[in-house]
């Protein structure tokens, strides 16, 4: 037994003004908003408002295959859960992914693809979750965008953003960006996801009925709202930051305030000891350190990617380790005291000091090696 | 953010033990206090009720949908009300895609005893022609981000949704097949059932596990409190053994805890205007 | 590459620090407000397939590819930076890569009767032999040489280690498409025992560290706590009480979500301060 309110569904798509009937243009899309960072458990997420559409995405990988035999040793797998929720629909939808779910999944993964690196994660996946909360007209064009931007959340290296927005045709006029009332009453569709770059088009369906003059018009509304939406995109993930960089302003031009004489107390806390300790081997550090080090380097640059698999290197490795664990720590006797005496001596800033130095005096060469050595695979080809 | 991983940290667990034997929690919360609840309702336009609730950083998000169908034989005067639960794979790593298993349609069962079991719906209302036509609400919990205890988040999702849900009328036409007649109201709740979740870890009991206790603890029990200050349902999780007086004590807790709780959330302010 | 060079330069010893104690320590305290106060130039927030760079001098570094028409374009969202020739986009999110002779933090999430499996929050997960894990005791103790090697039994080694351990390693060996083999023999590494291992995203920790470890000393020098940073996001803390370490995570977290951000140590200096006062916390 359906639903008791019937969908209501016009045959007409224009006010008289000639304008549609939510009062936009032929060639203006619906109001757009986006987020990134909304789900904290993943490792990047998005959320997209397109119109009524209320789309969710996460991001969970690299990560290892499950099952196995469906890893590939020369390239990672991208893996897209396309699932509306029951009640994002007029009549409840059952929660088992129905066909259409699994059609939209494929293509929307077919339309990431191109800009992804999947060379660099062999015998792995990305696996890419989107929950369309409320649905209204173009979810795999909005699902689209919001899984790149969750994608660029997350870190992943990316050739280019991409955008998903539809052209159609109703009652006789191209339009840009359909509602889910003109959809169903229009005569064409045509979804679309646009690689940012370079214009490509990656996701592409048509059906309904159009000349070629007029997907001529739609493409090109398409590009253009394309441009809209990719803009709001970027602000989205400067926002997740630039917010933050705001508020500790705020906070910074509070902190000026703070009384002198409390910063001192601090300094010769009863506690000095240990201070006097952690500062000095601070002291310490920078005399071993690079001198060439001048260069800002708070964010150390990730050194290359990809390991170095020489057997050679590893054996040679391993014999010094353990040579130096005979020589070094024959008095560690439970792993306890290790690491009570590793955290005293401030372990990890000796050791990463030096290091980062390192990085410093080597880049030069290892960039020379790998010219674009860059954490997208293309050493590969 | 702990690492999450199914398999458990002993150091973690450790540390998490030794702080409650002292009787303080790892997010400096007390033994007996719960986390901040934040509610929003009604914004999806397509369902007839909605709730997005944060639990701390734990979220649900329920909708209610309905349909027309036939009653159950045993209350032909009376309409359904169905929990289910998704665990979608966007809230935890540890969450994957399929169908729900056992620990969802539990999550499930124990949201929708402790909505059935307060008598908080009137069912009576939801009924169009006895025997023949009732409304069988649908009400969806979505798992939207994992950071412990689902169950209390999503019962108070379930009956947030209730409260927002704006139900199309119905009369039956002259073929005798119902009809819409063209106004909306909200349903008719009596009650509002909380359910309040209990952690155990050796012999220390607590309130409101979040994610790293939820994933140390050894068993946990939630009850679902109503209106008249009593305890409707309970339901023991994991391995932990209770004793009589532990549960006692703790359902009298919980009573306390839910009014609390229930008077600082208002959940009758979700109620839409009736159309 | 790594371990050989690390090796050549002085070992930093405990020891011949404390000679030097206060002389140094004027010095270095200067030197470290003098680094935090100095004003940094805000680095742009680039996003993947953005030009950042159009001059056909300029090498694509890490985080960026050159385009067929020249153009320097970047693959993350992250901080550009130009280093000599080379174009860097640093990004702010991302998943740990193994690098040989990184220091992890990495928890036992499986067995096989030979190895443990470690997960070190990489794509793969790390593999440590009981050889690498445990000191062997003296062999040929008592006996001649010419009796060759006498081999100890070893099959109790696959106890030591629980499900669920957590352990400071160091990478061995490993490639892009290798599991990464893992060692807990050396200073500073083996079985975590005490304390917490908290996880932050492995962008962040350089940001942790702080430079030349400024941000890690001012932590311990506030918060009078021992802390480990392991490469690959996790934080080893043990304080003094739960209330520094409570409020040592909650900085920790301040520091992950500010990383991008300038005058950090400064900013963290103030709000430890702050919150020691609310809290009551020595």
């Amino acid at each position: 037994m359906p639903i008791l309110v019937p969908e209501p569904h016009d045959e007409i798509c224009f006010r008289e003004d000639g304008k549609r009937l939510d009062g936009r243009a032929v060639d203006e899309l619906r109001p757009f908003s986006c987020e990134v960072g909304v789900i904290k458990n993943a490792q990047g997420s998005a959320l997209v408002r397109h119109g009524g559409n209320l789309i969710y995405a996460a991001i969970y990988g690299p990560r290892e295959v499950h099952p196995r035999h469906l890893a590939r040793p020369d390239k990672g797998i991208l893996r897209v859960y396309y699932r509306m929720a029951t009640f994002s629909v007029h009549e409840r939808k059952s929660p088992a992914p129905n066909r259409r779910e699994n059609e939209i999944s494929k293509v929307i993964r077919e339309a990431l693809e191109p800009v992804l690196f999947l060379e660099a994660y062999p015998d792995s996946q990305i696996e890419i979750y989107i929950e369309v909360i409320a649905a209204d007209g173009g979810t795999r064009c909005a699902s689209t965008t919001a899984a790149s931007l969750a994608l660029a959340d997350a870190g992943i290296p990316m050739k280019s953003m991409v955008v998903g927005v539809a052209a159609g045709k109703a009652q006789g006029r191209v339009l840009l960006d359909l509602g889910d009332k003109e959809d169903k009453v229009g005569q064409a569709d045509i979804p679309c996801v646009v690689v940012m770059k370079d214009k490509s088009i990656s996701l592409l369906q048509f059906d309904g009925e159009m000349s070629l003059e007029e997907m001529k018009t739609g493409f090109e509304y398409v590009l253009k709202g394309a441009e809209i939406i990719y803009q709001k995109q970027l602000e989205a993930l400067r926002e997740k930051y630039n917010k933050i960089t705001r508020e500790a302003e705020i906070e910074d031009s509070a902190v000026g305030n703070l009384p002198q004489n409390e910063q001192k107390s601090i300094n010769e806390s009863q506690n000095a000891q240990d201070s006097l300790q952690n500062t000095s081997q601070i002291d310490e550090q920078m005399k071993v350190q690079n001198e060439k080090q001048e260069i800002n380097n708070d964010h150390k640059a990730e050194p290359s990617p990809l390991m170095e698999n020489s057997s050679a290197i590893n054996e040679s490795q391993k014999e010094v380790e353990k040579g130096e664990v005979e020589e070094k720590s024959k008095d560690e006797k439970s792993s306890e005291e290790n690491i009570i005496k590793s955290s005293e001596q401030s372990a990890n800033s000796t050791d990463d000091s030096p290091k980062q130095g390192e990085n410093q005096s080597s880049q030069e060469e290892q960039q020379l090696n790998t010219e674009n050595d860059s954490p997208s695979g293309d050493d590969q080809e | 953010m702990m690492d999450i991983n199914e398999v458990v940290s002993n150091l973690e667990k450790n540390y998490i033990l030794k702080l409650l034997k002292q009787g303080k929690r790892i997010d400096g919360r007390g033994l007996f206090e719960y986390r901040d609840v934040k509610i929003k309702t009604g914004f999806i336009p397509k369902a007839e009720g909605s709730a997005d609730v944060f639990l701390g950083d734990t979220r649900v998000m329920c909708g209610v949908k309905y349909d027309i169908g036939t009653p159950f034989s045993d209350n032909p005067d009376k309409g359904v009300c169905t929990v289910m639960s998704e665990y979608l794979p966007i809230a935890s790593p540890m969450f994957e895609p399929g169908r729900p298993d056992e620990v969802a349609i539990q999550l499930a069962r124990v949201v929708d005893r402790g909505i059935r079991h307060t008598n908080c719906i009137d069912y009576k209302k939801l009924c169009i022609k006895e025997g023949e036509y009732v409304y069988i609400l649908f009400v969806d919990c979505y798992m939207m981000d994992y950071f412990g205890n689902l169950t209390d988040a999503s019962a108070i999702a379930a009956i947030a949704a209730l409260l927002n849900t704006n139900l199309p009328g119905a009369k039956l036409n002259e073929e005798g097949v119902p009809e819409w007649d063209g106004t909306y109201s909200p349903l008719t709740i009596y009650e509002i059932p909380l359910s309040i979740s209990f952690g155990k870890v050796g012999n220390v009991i607590f309130v409101d596990p979040n994610l790293s206790e939820e994933m140390v603890l050894d068993g946990s029990i939630a009850f679902a409190v109503d209106e008249k200050k009593q305890v409707t349902s309970i339901q023991k999780y994991g391995n932990a053994t209770w004793s009589v007086e532990e549960i006692l004590d703790t359902s009298k807790k919980a009573i306390e805890i839910a009014d609390e709780l229930r008077a600082k959330l208002n959940l009758r302010q979700h109620v839409p205007q009736p159309k | 590459m790594g371990i050989f060079e690390k090796r050549s330069k002085p070992l930093f010893l405990f020891s011949s620090v404390q000679n030097k104690k206060i002389v140094t320590c004027k010095s270095c305290k200067k030197k470290v407000k003098k680094m935090s106060a100095e004003n940094k130039p805000i680095r742009e927030i680039v996003t993947p397939g953005q030009v950042i760079a159009t001059d056909p001098g300029l090498i694509a570094g890490r985080g960026a590819i050159k385009e067929d028409n020249g153009q320097i374009t970047s693959v993350f969202v992250g901080l550009k930076e130009i280093r000599g020739k080379y174009v860097n986009v640093v990004p702010l999110n991302g998943l740990y890569n193994p690098q040989i002779g990184d220091k992890v933090i990495g928890r036992v999430i499986a067995k096989t009767p030979v190895k443990f499996l470690l997960d070190i929050n990489a794509k793969f997960l790390g593999i440590l032999k009981p050889s690498d894990a445990f000191k062997r005791p003296h062999q040929n103790r008592g006996y001649p040489k010419s009796m060759g090697t006498y081999r100890l039994p070893r099959e109790n080694d696959m106890d030591k280690l629980k499900m669920g351990d957590q352990i400071i390693c160091k990478i061995l060996s490993g490639s892009r498409t290798e599991e990464p083999a893992l060692t807990s023999l050396g200073q500073e590494l083996g079985l975590i025992t005490e304390g917490l291992v908290i996880a932050i995203s492995p962008t962040k920790i350089p940001r942790v560290i702080g430079k030349k470890g400024s941000m890690i000393a001012l932590l311990k020098n506030l918060l009078h706590c021992k802390i480990f940073v392991a490469q690959n996001g996790r934080i080893w803390i043990h304080g003094r009480n739960p209330e520094n370490e409570r409020l040592l995570i909650e900085v920790i977290y301040k520091i992950e979500r500010e990383a991008h951000t300038t005058g950090l140590t400064d900013r963290v200096k103030a709000y430890i301060l702050k919150e020691k006062k609310i809290r009551g916390i020595k």
